[in-house]
């Protein structure tokens, strides 16, 4: 039961006891992959939900990201040896003339929560930047993301200059003004409104 | 948070000068036109005789000298406990704590199903019970609706009944006569395992109308509220003139009017028992100069509700009375706006005991599911303003300003972990703020259908029993219960 125990340590936001008991986990030789998915990734599902029925605050979700990634930390090397499947990767940033990115954190968070490899590009990110990081990490998905109206255009900027360079990378957009009539609009693959909505939508596109 | 006993105080909407006026005048209303009385209440009459008032039995008028007046108010108590029998929302009624609950008799009731009007009944009144034991911000039960649906004779132990097997907060109700009120008495003692500890944490009171504004006692109501006072059990002395009818147009009159009627109903009361638990029950009120029916959403009720508890405190009484009231006939902006300003005005004159708070509409004629909801949130915000700003050194979080730096941000601080629920307050969930998009995901509901959602949620919940099984027999065996069990 004891990734039950890493479960719930992350439930609890406790950083330290989730890192123990992965480790104790993996000195006992407990699958891998049970550990990630039933112990780090099942528990930020359980957050993502709490925090979408509003249960959860963002601060919590962050807390719980962070111990998880704890977690994660101690996997990662193993994971990169091939002994587990990665989900995917995702190529992540705010636009070009955006400085916002406490949303932007918090879904690469939650990405990488979900166990996606996340690369974060930060913010005021112009499109060449997103679509030479997407080839060279041969990414599944490019997460943009905007808090104000007036950058909206950069996003679908950089989703044409995604088409033109013939990428078969998905886009995906959010932040509060964004709706997803603005991204069918600029032929976006996606929108969601909020971060664990991002996390499911990119588990779809990747599927 | 914990709404209830938070101190008001800071609306005074009377100077000091204007509260020694009035009660001023209210002095020598009692001693130059006196009150009247209707007949059968001669013991009552001969009672203020003997301490000194002046009675004039050929024209029915009671005159009392200021000395009278000024010894038997002092024997009144300053602080009066209601107690609950969910061992968390006892009421300490003194200076400015501040409680609110439900009242009224509403006669109607919008249908939880379809919305619309109809004759409210008993079962009405057990599940609106359930409802406010579930709310945390209304702090007592007094029985809001009227059970139209039984005889009348049948009222007094049966919506007491319906009340205390709801709710484990304190109940209030009205009787309509004596032999009603000694079956009421012994129902509760029952519960309480003993009339002594019934009337040691007295867990339920009575409202007694003593006065027929203006200026008159009404028979009924007195020998109750004196019954009452002979066995203990603490009573509110409603009386709720309107000015422009049974008060004078203007406010200042109307609470120079009420206040002499209230201390010649506590006279009454101290002088039957001295130290008898009272509420001074003045609500004063407008007429609705278009129809004379009863204004209750006027921003003037919350002005004169809190004039009037300054001088309840004056006299160091506490004091019930009324917020909430709306003239709106739906839970709709009205609604909103009226309760608003009577419960955030109330709540900060400091009143003890605010019924009509909770679920009301039509003025008192209707009550329904979702208001309670609506209004539970409204009494949430308003008692949160009691609480302040608090200014100390780890409120000020000077350090985690340090710690964090300039463009940082502190969404993952500890401190901001350990105040994220409490510096704030936090609602039922019938506010709405989400983003527009999750809130058309969520059926894009309005309020009234978000506490209806609320409200169905609460009342599909097991029921918590408030009255034990062995208990609920012997009440049975006992009194004509028309509550079905459940």
């Amino acid at each position: 039961m004891s990734i039950q125990d890493i479960f719930n340590a992350v439930i609890a936001f406790d950083e330290p006891t989730v890192a123990a008991k992965t480790q104790v986990e993996l000195d006992a030789g407990t699958d891998i992959n049970a550990i990630l998915n039933d112990g780090l990734i099942g528990a930020m599902d359980e957050v993502g939900e709490k925090f979408s029925t509003g249960e959860l605050f963002v601060p919590e979700m962050l807390m719980a990201a962070q111990a998880m990634k704890s977690g994660l930390a101690i996997l990662k090397p193993l994971l990169a040896e091939g002994s587990s499947q990665r989900k995917g990767t995702v190529v992540i940033g705010t636009v070009k003339g955006d400085l916002h990115d406490i949303g932007k954190n918090l879904v690469a968070m939650m990405m990488e929560g979900a166990g996606f490899d996340v690369i974060d590009l930060g913010v005021d990110v112009d499109s060449e930047a997103f679509v030479k990081n997407a080839a060279e990490k041969q990414a599944d998905v490019i997460a943009l993301s905007a808090l104000l109206t007036t950058t909206m255009p950069a996003m679908e900027t950089t989703v044409k200059a995604v088409k033109e360079a013939g990428m078969s990378v998905r886009t995906i957009i959010g932040g509060a003004p964004v709706t997803q009539a603005f991204a069918d609009q600029i032929g976006a693959d996606g929108y969601s409104a909020d971060a664990p909505g991002a996390v499911k939508l990119v588990k779809a596109l990747v599927a | 948070m914990d709404s209830k006993g938070l101190s008001g105080g800071i609306y005074q909407p009377l100077s000091p000068e204007g509260i020694e006026t009035i009660h001023d005048a209210s002095m020598a209303i009692l001693e130059k036109t006196g009150i009247t009385y209707e007949t059968g209440l001669e013991e009552t009459v001969n009672m203020l005789a003997d301490a000194g008032a002046t009675v004039d039995l050929e024209a029915g008028r009671i005159r009392f000298p200021r000395g009278l007046i000024q010894n038997q108010v002092a024997k009144a108590p300053s602080r009066v406990v209601l107690y609950a029998r969910d061992g968390k929302n006892d009421l300490d009624l003194t200076e400015d704590k501040v409680h609110l609950g439900t009242g009224g008799a509403a006669v109607k009731i919008l249908d939880p199903e379809t919305g619309q009007p109809r004759s409210s009944t008993l079962k009405d009144l057990y599940q609106l019970g359930r409802l406010v034991d579930a709310l945390d911000h209304v702090h007592f039960f007094l029985r809001p609706c009227i059970p139209t649906d039984i005889p009348e004779a049948e009222y007094d132990i049966n919506m007491f009944y319906a009340c205390l097997k709801a709710t484990g907060k304190h109940v209030m109700s009205g009787v309509n006569d004596e032999s009603g009120l000694e079956r009421v008495i012994d129902m509760a003692a029952m519960l309480a395992g003993g009339e002594e500890q019934l009337t040691a944490k007295p867990f339920i009171s009575v409202i007694t109308s003593f006065s027929i504004s203006p200026l008159k006692l009404c028979t009924q109501s007195t020998r109750i509220m004196q019954a009452c006072n002979r066995r203990g059990i603490p009573v509110a002395l409603s009386a709720a003139p309107m000015s422009g009818s049974t008060g004078p147009m203007t406010m200042a009159g109307t609470l120079a009017q009420l206040h002499a009627e209230q201390m010649a109903g506590i006279t009454i009361c101290q002088l039957t028992r001295a130290g008898a638990p009272l509420l001074y029950g003045g609500i004063p009120g407008m007429a609705n100069m278009a129809t004379m029916g009863y204004r209750g959403g006027g921003v003037e009720c919350g002005m004169m509700n809190a004039a009037i508890h300054q001088l309840s405190a004056h006299i160091q009484v506490p004091n019930y009375n009324s917020a909430g009231l709306t003239d709106a006939k739906l839970p709709d902006a009205q609604a909103g706006w009226e309760k608003a300003m009577t419960v955030l005005l109330g709540a900060m004159g400091g009143s003890n005991y605010m019924h009509h708070s909770a679920g009301m509409l039509e003025s008192m004629l209707t009550v329904a599911h979702e208001q309670f909801v609506m209004d539970d949130e409204i009494i949430g915000m308003a008692c949160k303003v009691l609480k302040g700003i608090e200014v100390d050194a780890d409120h000020l979080a000077l350090d985690v300003i340090d710690t964090v730096g300039p463009a940082g941000n502190f969404m993952m601080s500890p401190h901001t972990m350990k105040y994220m629920r409490s510096e704030y307050f936090q609602g039922n969930g019938v506010t709405d703020s989400k983003s527009r998009h999750q809130w058309e995901q969520g059926g894009a509901l309005d309020a009234r259908e978000r506490a209806r959602g609320l409200a169905r949620k609460i009342l599909e919940s097991p029921e918590t029993p408030y009255i034990s099984e062995e208990i609920d027999q012997a009440i049975r065996e006992k009194f004509n219960i028309l509550l079905k069990t459940v």
